[in-house]
């Protein structure tokens, strides 16, 4: 197993607010990693700071052995083509239908043909279920097509890691089944996958390895089974026990 | 944060003391050696400064189909001209613009119908008086029998042309009267035929051309108390060109010897006579059509360069970089903080300081373009403010560059954003152009001046202009509608 992505030391603060306080870890090739913790922790601000979206205040992120913090603009951009990333919002690009959307960034970053880029994206789509749907614009699509999209998107590019940054939060419930399907899917398919999510059920079935945030810190670590059924950190029983009383 | 203010506090400082530093440019070039005849022998030209609405000293008439400057003025300054052996051209501006013009060596002299007066002779030289002439009051024909002079006007509204001697006489010799001042004498004839005032003091010849012209009008003896040179005309120079006034003087010795100035009025009688007879506004279509012409090009070349200087100083108003950052915030507020009128002046006659020959229709559009850049830049800024962040964030997560998401993500979605409003500054732009007139750029507004010193007729040019505005204005609104119609189509 080669190390994929790893943090040493991270920190990020605006101003005086202290978001990470400073996080260690390590993914590996082909892990699914769930991060989970309450709303505040930093869960969303620690996977911007992977692929520098976020510069952070200091420490280290290595992604496949390069270290980013101090690379600049253009050697980032050729690094992020390879970290995919689905956001809560699916930020699709509203002035395009969605076989634009995936081709795009394809076509201008990695110079491909409109053609190989067309065949690439009605692949994505057709295992995404939107086979249909390459010639609508995202405005006329629901949450969850628009989050399918948005992973295909993401998947064109070809990426090594996909970080996701709560992809069903923002979903009406009876469509977080279709993205959490898709996601399962390629995790199952050996996808390196970094996940922020409220999703428990998710967590305990998909992730090889659960990482509980709070106060800018991992508080906790461990496989499912560690995490769900033997939380050895206080922080991480009284969430969980808020979490799962639901 | 408070660094950057103190930073911006600095550069807007310096800005300042730039513009301190222009300004006291002026006294330096009015100390200059005196070669103000050398000069005009080596251009070849003399350049004449010139407000044409007061005929029969300087109004417009057509020659051979184009518009042209004549009347008494022009005569004498052409005799001038001819006896240096040199060509005469022919400058037109506001009459308030005049001696500014003069100041900044974008005029040689200024021949306007203008007095020698001790305040104007603090800034400018005088030649001898070419022209003796008496003042009358201009009133309604119907009310001629209610007055006598000067003093029949308590408490009545008399009208006079800004800055000029006449305005000075009534401050001083008609306390009891409410004096109204307007730049054109055209617009004073408009309001005394519809009763916002009751009189105008003028000077006799040009009272004596416009009541000839108006049978509505008559005209009285203003019987004021005139010192020396108060009723003369004289040729206006700047300081400290001796030579030249020299020239001028023994030209007009000439012209007082072999008593010129008859001929040449009754030569501008001929041309104010062919100017009235048709004075149907289609007979004057030329004028307008050349207004038209005017007022669209500068609109055009300032759209163009507005939208791209705008875009520009969007960008930079956007960018992190303070030092793209702030000289566009200061361009921005400082432009928008200022009116169209004064940087108009200030690009004609500050700039022309650095740039001598500056022509009035180029520094027109520059401030015009400068100006709409400004109102611009905050449309553009507000429509890319207006795309969600996420939409570069998902771009740039995908390894495009900022630039590249900027131009194939967040413009494409701005621009629909932003095109009724920036519709809606094309269309206003085509009626604040209009402002350059007062330079001398021979747009709809200065043709309109033109054709109500040539027809002697108020109203009707005025609604002529207002149509071609409208139907300009809408026409473009139109095609803006119809293309944002099409955008949101697609």
């Amino acid at each position: 197993m080669t190390e994929m992505v790893k943090v040493e030391s991270l920190k990020k603060a605006y101003d005086k607010n202290e978001v990470l306080t400073g996080i260690d870890g390590v993914v590996n090739s082909g892990q699914v990693i769930v991060v989970i913790g309450p709303s505040g922790g930093g869960k969303s601000t620690f996977l911007r700071c992977l692929n520098l979206l976020e510069t952070p205040t200091s420490g280290k992120v290595f992604f496949e052995g390069t270290e980013l913090t101090n690379l600049g603009e253009k050697q980032l951009d050729d690094i992020r083509e390879k970290m995919g990333m689905v956001f809560q919002s699916f930020n699709l690009f509203s002035n395009m239908n969605v076989l634009d959307n995936l081709t795009l960034a394809p076509k201008r970053v990695k110079g491909q043909s409109e053609a190989d880029a067309q065949k690439k994206a009605l692949e994505l789509l057709a295992q995404v279920g939107l086979a249909d749907k390459k010639d609508a614009y995202p405005d006329s699509l629901s949450g969850g097509q628009q989050q399918r999209v948005a992973i295909a998107r993401a998947l064109a590019m070809d990426p090594d890691v996909m970080l996701f940054d709560e992809p069903t939060s923002a979903l009406d419930p009876e469509m977080v089944g279709e993205v959490l399907k898709v996601m399962q899917d390629l995790a199952a398919g050996g996808m390196t996958m970094i996940v922020v999510t409220h999703e428990m059920g998710f967590a305990r079935e998909v992730a090889d390895e659960v990482w509980f945030m709070d106060g800018g810190n991992i508080a906790e670590k461990g496989t499912p089974e560690d995490i769900f059924d033997h939380p050895k950190n206080d922080r991480t029983k009284d969430f969980l026990s808020r979490v799962l009383a639901q | 944060m408070k660094m950057n203010k103190k930073k911006a506090n600095l550069v807007f400082a310096a800005i300042v003391m730039l513009l301190g530093m222009i300004l006291s440019f002026t006294p330096q070039t009015v100390h200059a050696a005196d070669d103000s005849l050398q000069r005009v022998k080596d251009k070849g030209t003399l350049v004449m400064g010139t407000s044409p609405d007061y005929p029969p000293y300087e109004f417009i008439t057509k020659v051979d189909g184009k518009n042209k400057v004549v009347g008494m003025d022009v005569q004498v300054a052409q005799k001038i001209a001819d006896d240096l052996g040199v060509k005469l051209k022919v400058k037109q501006m506001d009459f308030d613009s005049l001696l500014v013009a003069l100041e900044t060596h974008k005029v040689d002299m200024v021949l306007s119908a203008m007095t020698p007066t001790e305040e104007r002779k603090q800034s400018v030289d005088f030649s001898e008086p070419y022209y003796n002439a008496g003042q009358a009051i201009i009133v309604r024909k119907q009310d001629k029998s209610l007055y006598k002079d000067k003093n029949s006007f308590v408490n009545k509204q008399v009208g006079v042309q800004t800055g000029s001697l006449q305005q000075d006489l009534a401050k001083k010799q008609m306390k009891k009267s409410n004096l109204k001042a307007l730049t054109k004498v055209t617009d004073l004839i408009l309001s005394l035929e519809t009763n916002k005032i009751d009189g105008i003091v003028a000077e006799d010849a040009v009272a004596r051309a416009y009541v000839s012209n108006d049978s509505r009008l008559a005209m009285i003896d203003a019987k004021f108390d005139l010192g020396g040179d108060e009723t003369s005309t004289a040729i206006a120079f700047s300081k400290n060109s001796g030579t030249l006034v020299a020239a001028a003087n023994k030209s007009i010795a000439q012209i007082k010897a072999k008593n010129l100035t008859k001929g040449y009025i009754d030569n501008a009688g001929q041309y104010m006579s062919e100017n009235t007879q048709n004075t149907s506004m289609l007979h004057y279509w030329s004028y307008f059509a050349k207004g038209i012409g005017y007022t669209l090009l500068i609109t055009l070349i300032a759209v163009f360069f507005g939208v791209l200087l705008g875009a520009i100083f969007a960008l930079g108003r956007l960018s992190k970089k303070k030092i793209f950052h702030y000289p566009s915030v200061w361009y921005i507020e400082f432009v928008r903080g200022t009116p169209l009128m004064i940087q108009v002046m200030f690009v004609y006659f500050g700039i022309g300081l650095l740039w001598n020959n500056i022509p009035a229709f180029f520094a027109g559009v520059v401030a015009v373009a400068l100006n709409s850049a400004a109102y611009v830049a905050e449309i553009i800024r507000g429509g890319i403010d207006s795309v969600p962040n996420g939409q570069i964030e998902a771009a740039r997560s995908l390894g495009m560059s900022k630039t590249d998401a900027m131009r194939t993500i967040v413009l494409p979605q701005a621009v629909k954003i932003i095109w009724p409003s920036l519709g809606n500054e094309f269309i206003s732009l085509i009626k604040e152009s209009s402002i350059v007139s007062i330079i001398g750029v021979t747009d709809l507004i200065y043709q309109l001046r033109a054709v109500q010193a040539a027809t002697y007729r108020g109203v009707a040019p005025i609604a002529v202009a207002m149509v071609i505005y409208f139907i300009l204005t809408f026409t473009l609104s139109r095609i803006l509608n119809r293309a944002e119609r099409k955008m949101q189509h697609d």
